[in-house]
């Protein structure tokens, strides 16, 4: 096979479906819209694990809140008969993802795991994969954050604080998939067993909505939610592959 | 030649033109020092203030993470296109009226270039890194995205930057050399310095008119495709208003409308204050003006398209950008933007109204307000309301951004002060092309000897 | 090689030294912070920025209990979890729960022990040291005691549980008072009220949502605030997807949707107050439609005469069809349940309306099985219920402070100053109490009226033990045990208790030397009682058992037979509301509701809470006014407009949020800002509802009645920008949260791990 074979051959399988066969895992989350009660827990939770900064009151009502995850909320009809439906908002891990196209630096890239990573000592701060991103979900520090001591003791010592210039966003707490990884090493396994990493938001769902796994595994919870007829994902019809699946709301009156 | 500069001898040109050069009043010190005090106040400042503080001196947030530095930068791509663009097309079409226009419309465009790619190191969080997005060998084995249509637009933009150098600094050298011969002192040694000891022989004239009109040639294509280019770090995203087909042509389109206004202003001001009226007629802003009125015209349709292929597309979001875009909170910008670049223009109908100074002055201004305005919304009107409407938000420049897009006026004015006193701002030797040849003396060596 | 001379050489070293220290000193401080953590992309193999020790106690945010995970790293606390092995929390945890690290951490804590030194309230303290402190209190209360005035002391503290609520019985037994009030704005009197007349005890049953397939909450936000949040949620979210067969349905009757009504898959409007009228007109289709079938039917069909499907609509604003269909779909689905509480319990009417909710699981046959409401055995440690103070006693304690019978008040983590409305008067009549000791560990309103401050630790620093209320079935309890060393010159609270004692010579009834050895002593008990989950011989075995699990259980379960006594049918009734305030003058029913992220304002000084969008409106760090978007257009308000809410006791200014789900005669504040002191994260943010709350009262229970005040509503003309997340609250057809039909329903096998109730 010749160079050139090799690359073309190398480029028409890049993230195709079957792509991440070679690998070992492929980490998706699904979301229970029909269990999700907007309680926020995650939102709490993503803060305390990832070092999310607290941005102050002028910040946020400029639009610059910092929240990996976050819950939207749409009504609908109106008085008497009206609801309100939830839906978290996070990273989607996109397979196709378009914030990775277009940074000119290829701070922001795809690993083995499935993951969309972000590197934050590569990040130059161009923002145009917030601008790509349908979902909305990356966030940029505009500045450098504080915090009030002793409040920096909180600070999760596996988790970068990131400085001013620098993108950010949901990484499905890539630190505890690692740390699983190790641990399944020094067990002598060749696998993280199903359920043994959970990312922050997951780990403390009290509806528990959110599920975490390897979608490589046909047996993982997270498969098996993945096959359900209510799965769906948001914005589908943009073709950005996510790996977080949403299983339908029921709407069942009375 | 049907010019005006018929009554004028090669001497005069010289003359004047070096004139330009060698002596300065109080009034060029003045202007220069304002320039500079500006762009060090205004610019400079406030954009050390930022880099600071962080990008969050300016006004952007969240989902308006890009704003008026990007919608500048696309501004002055654009404002830079007419220049080397239009000569480049004018020279190719043996236009003589450009010729006495044509090295301030380069200069221009140099200019423009350079004062956005400084936006590009302002708009960007972590400026100091900026070196990363271009493909050179380092001990990290990375290398930059390939894929990304930003970095195409470093390469584009790259490109263009050293062509259009290469091209002004090329048409400059026989000029070098006519002022290096009639200057003494340090101006002598830097002159014989960029004049790269020019002597005016036929193989230098063959040699100098084969590579000009090659690098046109090249020139050409490069413009477009730098717009082209540049119109990819949107259309290549998939924000609603954003992601189309047309952006390209509209952006090109764009960039030579904004250009051409911009060298309708430049030119009444060299006119006015550098005392080129001989050279600079009414001629010129005839034909600027029907270049004005064909582009205003394409650039109407364009936006006619844009709202039908968004209206066509049946997609919420693209109706939502649409209904933004026309009666939102930015609509008053929209309606400012149709005013000035699609129904003022339509003036230049008039002949009368295309040869008055002043009224083509107001109008050129006038369309690249217009213009500035049309790039604002397309960044600010989009991603304000994308998919999702939860994360739907609004952004409002703040006073650092605002104050770095007027000292990057001024920064432009400063480069361009400084460069009408190093560069013969109007092409001797081939404004010597159109006229008649010296009459009382026999020919001996027509153009650019030493005399 | 040139020659150097020896001193030469000396000072180039010298210099060189200097230098080099210099350079990396110079070269360390401009360094960003960020690099001096671990920037690695990936970490190399053997690279481990530290090992994790994880340590089990109890959540004190809020009064569920949840047993906590809380993960520490070189003994700083770093992330709180829920205990897994623990029956309330199940691995899981609210964002207040996940918000604890910054009670621990945050940056307004006392550092030690205080003393006023100008006027009370003028925030001149000057530090003192424990011994001072302590001495001065206990001088005080040793005088006192002498004089026999040992009734002048009140130990007026939050509702605590466990053997810290012992420590304080006996504390104040031995001072001779009577006066141990535990006061809590969120405490639901009328709930113990209603469970005591109708079942007997003063004990909170299990509501098992778990296993459910249809619940009827009348004003219960149990999704958000009421009694055990992550319990309900866990059980919410296993009932609507976690069983293969069945999906349970959740209807939710209140003036305002709250978290739960959102959830539900219907929520229903009923005019404030009336939820009881319409729960009896729900018994009473259930009895005419002969759903109902036991002995003492004739009784019932006699005692709901008056409720009548079609008389409770015209009073409760339900259409008859409606709540012909829900009793139908109550009596038909079972296990079905019913849960009462939250505004529909504070109303003046609260406790007939819990008892005739009580009376709905009675006619179909809810109780004592799964899926229904399940009565809870007795718990295995000291609860807090009998000293909880109603309204009615807070006030009778503000009457006697003003008539000077009050001599020492000691206050311990409530904060009534800002959780009474001020026409009870509290604020003024601490002024006529000599000295006030705070035990908080913030400068909260009312500790900064205190003369001496004895902070004691956050409960992250603390030995304490807690058995929840409600429990889960079979009884529970968990050892809170310190997860970091205090971070300050504080005590925790048994210890200062017991450090007064031990001045005070009350050896022999307060024999311990420090608050573990309380808890150690306690737990000995239970230890010697036997059963349980944990059996060992030695009882140091069982407590590092209990320790380590953060938890014991008990897997016992109460005999669930229930009879019901006659009088108690014949006392059922709900009269309408009374609300404070003509309605011409004042024409909105005022409903303010606990605010799920801030909870009665005891979260606000914790930034990540503040910052928290509150999840149904998306606003941060303020308050708000919600209304009914037809009720602002006719008063001309848009989001955003200041408006005054003015009842006949008192006037607040908050800015109007539409909210598409109130009645249009009802609006909406959430409780928890307003604070005037209490850290710089709560200081001067929005304002307090509860302070214009009318005094009016339940009578029965004398709690505070406070969804009955009536308010009006004037227009300042003035804007203020709510900071909030949410752009448009609309989706547009663009269907991003897709909904499926009923007959959809699909077995999304992953349920909760942890069985609650035996089966």
């Amino acid at each position: 096979m010749s160079l050139l074979d090799r690359f073309t051959d190398g480029w028409r399988k890049y993230r195709k479906p079957g792509y991440y066969e070679e690998f070992d895992y492929h980490w998706a989350m699904t979301i229970d819209l029909d269990k999700c009660t907007g309680c926020e827990a995650c939102v709490t939770a993503c803060q305390a694990e990832n070092n999310l900064p607290i941005v102050g009151e002028k910040a946020f009502a400029e639009g610059r809140e910092m929240k990996w995850i976050r819950i939207e909320r749409y009504w609908e009809g109106e008085y008497p008969d009206v609801k309100l439906r939830f839906i978290p908002m996070l990273c989607q891990q996109c397979d196709s993802a378009p914030c990775e196209t277009v940074c000119p630096v290829s701070a922001t890239y795809h690993n083995q795991d499935g993951l969309n990573t972000q590197i934050y000592n590569r990040c130059i701060g161009t923002r145009s994969c917030a601008v790509y991103c349908p979902y909305e979900v990356r966030y940029f520090n505009w500045n450098d954050h504080q915090w009030d001591a002793p409040l920096e003791q909180q600070l999760n010592p596996d988790v970068t604080v990131r400085e001013k210039g620098v993108m950010e966003k949901c990484t499905f707490c890539i630190q505890r998939i690692r740390q699983a990884k190790d641990h399944a090493k020094d067990d002598g396994r060749r696998r993280v067993r199903d359920g043994e990493v959970q990312p922050a938001c997951v780990q403390t769902c009290p509806a528990n909505a959110l599920v975490f796994g390897d979608r490589k595994d046909p047996n993982s919870q997270v498969s098996r939610s993945m096959n359900d007829p209510r799965a769906y994902r948001v914005l589908e019809e943009l073709n950005t592959d996510p790996s977080v699946v949403y299983l339908k709301k029921v709407d069942a009156k009375g | 030649m049907p010019t005006e500069t018929n009554d004028l001898q090669y001497a005069d040109v010289h003359r004047d033109v070096i004139r330009s050069i060698v002596e300065t009043g109080p009034q060029y010190y003045i202007a220069l020092g304002t320039a500079f005090g500006v762009t060090l106040l205004c610019f400079f400042f406030p954009w050390s203030y930022q880099l600071y503080y962080g990008i969050g001196a300016a006004g952007m947030n969240h989902p308006g993470v890009w704003g008026t530095y990007l919608a500048s930068f696309i501004f002055w791509i654009g404002l830079s296109h007419s220049g080397t663009l239009l000569s480049c097309v004018l020279h190719l079409t043996h236009s003589t009226w450009r010729k006495a226009m044509y090295r301030s419309a380069e200069a221009m465009t140099l200019f423009s270039l350079m004062v956005a790619a400084t936006f590009v190191m302002v708009h960007v969080g972590r400026p100091w890194f900026i070196h990363w997005a271009l493909p050179y060998p380092n001990q990290m084995e990375m290398w930059p995205n390939f894929r990304s249509p930003l970095l195409f637009d470093v390469m584009a933009i790259g490109t263009y930057i050293t062509g259009s150098s290469i091209f002004i600094y090329m048409g400059s050298i026989p000029d070098f050399a006519a002022v290096r011969d009639r200057t003494t002192g340090w101006r002598n040694n830097m002159y014989a310095l960029l004049s790269m000891g020019w002597r005016g022989t036929d193989r230098e004239w063959h040699r100098l008119h084969w590579a000009y009109t090659f690098l046109a040639v090249l020139i050409i294509p490069l413009a477009v495709s730098v717009h082209s280019i540049v119109s990819w770090d949107f259309a290549m995203s998939i924000v609603p208003a954003l992601h189309q087909t047309i952006f390209a042509p509209y952006f090109v389109v764009g960039a030579i409308y904004s250009g051409t206004a911009g060298i309708v202003t430049v030119m009444f001001v060299l006119r006015k204050y550098m005392d080129f009226g001989q050279y600079i007629t009414k001629v010129h802003f005839d034909n600027l003006g029907k270049l004005l009125l064909v582009l205003s015209l394409i650039w109407t349709y364009i936006n006619g398209i844009e709202l039908f292929t968004g209206w066509f597309s049946g997609a919420s979001s693209e109706h939502e950008a649409l209904r933004y875009k026309l009666f939102g909170y930015y609509a008053p910008l929209y309606w400012e933007m149709i005013a000035f670049c699609a129904v003022a223009p339509l003036l230049c109908i008039s002949s009368r109204f295309r040869t008055s100074f002043v009224p083509m002055l107001i109008l050129s201004i006038a369309i690249n307000i217009g213009m500035y305005t049309e790039r604002f919304l397309i960044v600010g009107t989009s991603l304000s309301r994308q998919y999702l409407p939860d994360a739907w938000g609004v952004y409002v420049p703040s006073l650092v951004e605002i104050s770095i897009i007027v000292g990057s006026l001024a920064l432009f004015v400063t480069l361009f002060l400084v460069f009408v006193k190093i560069v013969p701002s109007v092409s001797m030797y081939e404004v010597k092309e159109t006229m008649d040849a010296p009459k009382p003396e026999p020919v001996a060596s027509p153009e650019g000897s030493p005399a | 090689m040139p020659n150097i001379e020896r001193r030469d050489f000396l000072k180039l070293v010298g210099a060189g030294s200097v230098g080099v220290g210099a350079g990396f000193y110079l070269r360390e401080s401009i360094k960003h912070p960020m690099e001096h953590l671990i920037p690695h992309v990936v970490a190399p193999e053997d690279f481990s920025t530290g090992i994790d020790t994880w340590y089990n106690t109890v959540c004190s945010m809020c009064a569920a209990g949840c047993g906590i995970s809380v993960r520490t790293r070189e003994g700083r606390v770093k992330k709180i979890e829920g205990n897994p092995s623990h029956p309330v929390s199940q691995g899981r945890l609210c964002a207040l729960g996940q918000a604890g690290p910054q009670v621990l951490y945050n940056p307004d804590r006392l550092t030690g022990p205080l003393m006023q030194t100008g006027e009370r309230g003028s925030g001149a303290f000057a530090q003192i040291t424990w011994d001072e402190g302590l001495s001065k209190v206990a001088d005080r209360l040793d005088l006192l005691r002498a004089a026999e005035r040992g009734n002048r002391v009140c130990l007026l503290s939050q509702g605590v549980r466990g053997h810290l609520a012992q420590l304080f019985e006996r504390f104040v037994d031995q001072l001779g008072s009577e006066r141990l009030l535990h006061y809590d704005f969120d405490h639901p009197h009328t709930l113990y009220a209603a469970n005591q007349r109708f079942f007997g005890e003063q004990r909170l049953p299990y509501y098992d949502l778990k296993n459910t397939r249809y619940l009827l909450s009348f004003g219960a936000d149990y999704l958000g605030s009421w009694i055990s949040p992550v319990h309900h949620s866990l059980g919410f979210g296993h009932s609507r997807q976690g069983r293969p067969d069945v999906r349970g349905r959740f209807v939710q009757i209140e003036p305002r949707m709250s978290l739960s009504g959102a959830a539900a898959d219907e929520w229903i409007a009923a005019r404030p107050g009336t939820e009881g009228l319409l729960a009896l007109a729900v018994a009473h289709h259930i009895l005419s439609k002969g759903y109902y079938q036991g002995a003492d039917r004739a009784d019932w069909i006699a005692v709901l005469a008056g409720y009548t499907t079609t008389e409770v609509a015209a009073q409760t604003g339900v259409p008859a069809e409606t709540i012909v269909r829900l009793a139908d779909a109550f009596a038909q689905t079972q296990p079905s349940l019913a849960i009462g509480g939250g505004s529909a319990g504070n109303h003046s009417n609260g406790v007939d309306t819990l008892v005739a909710v009580n009376a709905l699981n009675y006619l179909v046959g809810n109780l004592g099985k799964a899926g229904g409401l399940v009565f809870n055995p007795e718990p295995a440690g000291p609860t807090t219920h009998p000293h909880q103070a109603s309204y009615r006693t807070m006030l009778e304690f503000v009457e006697d402070a003003r008539r000077g019978n009050i001599e020492v008040l000691i206050v311990n983590g409530t904060n009534p100053v800002f959780t009474l409305p001020s026409a009870a008067g509290f604020a003024e009549a601490l002024a006529e109490i000599p000295l006030i000791v705070s035990l908080s560990s913030f400068l909260d309103e009312t500790t900064a009226l205190a003369d001496v401050i004895l902070p004691s630790h956050t409960y992250l620093e603390s030995w304490g033990d807690d058995f929840p209320e409600p429990g889960v079935g079979f009884p529970v309890g968990a050892v809170s045990q310190p997860v970091a060393s205090p971070l300050y010159d504080t005590r925790a609270t048994g210890d200062i208790i017991l450090g007064l004692a031990q001045r005070l010579d009350m050896n022999d009834v307060l024999p311990w030397s420090s608050m573990e050895d309380c808890i150690k002593d306690g737990w000995r008990q239970i230890h010697e009682r036997g059963g349980g989950d944990v059996r060992t011989e030695s009882f140091e075995s069982f407590w590092r058992a209990v320790l380590t699990a953060g938890v014991w259980g008990e897997e016992t379960h109460r005999e669930s037979t229930f009879t019901l006594d006659k009088s108690v049918i014949a006392g059922i009734g709900v009269q309408a509301p009374e609300f404070s305030g003509a309605s011409d003058d004042y024409p909105f029913i005022l409903h303010p509701y606990l605010s799920t992220t801030l909870h009665d304002g005891r979260a606000a000084n914790l930034p990540w809470l503040q910052e928290l969008p509150d999840p149904m409106t998306s606003v941060v760090y303020g308050s708000w006014v919600e209304m009914n978007p037809v009720t602002a257009k006719g008063l001309g308000l848009t989001e955003g407009d200041l408006v005054d809410i003015e009842s006949p006791h008192g006037r607040i200014r908050a800015p109007v949020y539409v909210y598409p789900a109130i009645m249009p005669d009802v609006i909406a504040m959430p409780i928890g800002q307003g604070h005037a002191e209490y850290g710089r994260y709560a200081r001067n943010r929005g304002v307090n509802p509860i302070e214009i709350l009318s005094p009016q009262m339940e009578p029965q229970t004398g709690s505070l009645a406070s969804s009955a005040t009536r308010v009006k509503i004037t227009a300042t003309g003035r804007r203020a920008e709510l900071v909030k997340t949410g752009g448009n609250s609309r989706d547009l057809g663009r269907n991003i949260v897709q909904t499926t039909g009923a007959g959809q329903h699909s077995a999304n096998l992953n349920s909760i791990p942890i069985t609650v109730i035996p089966s």
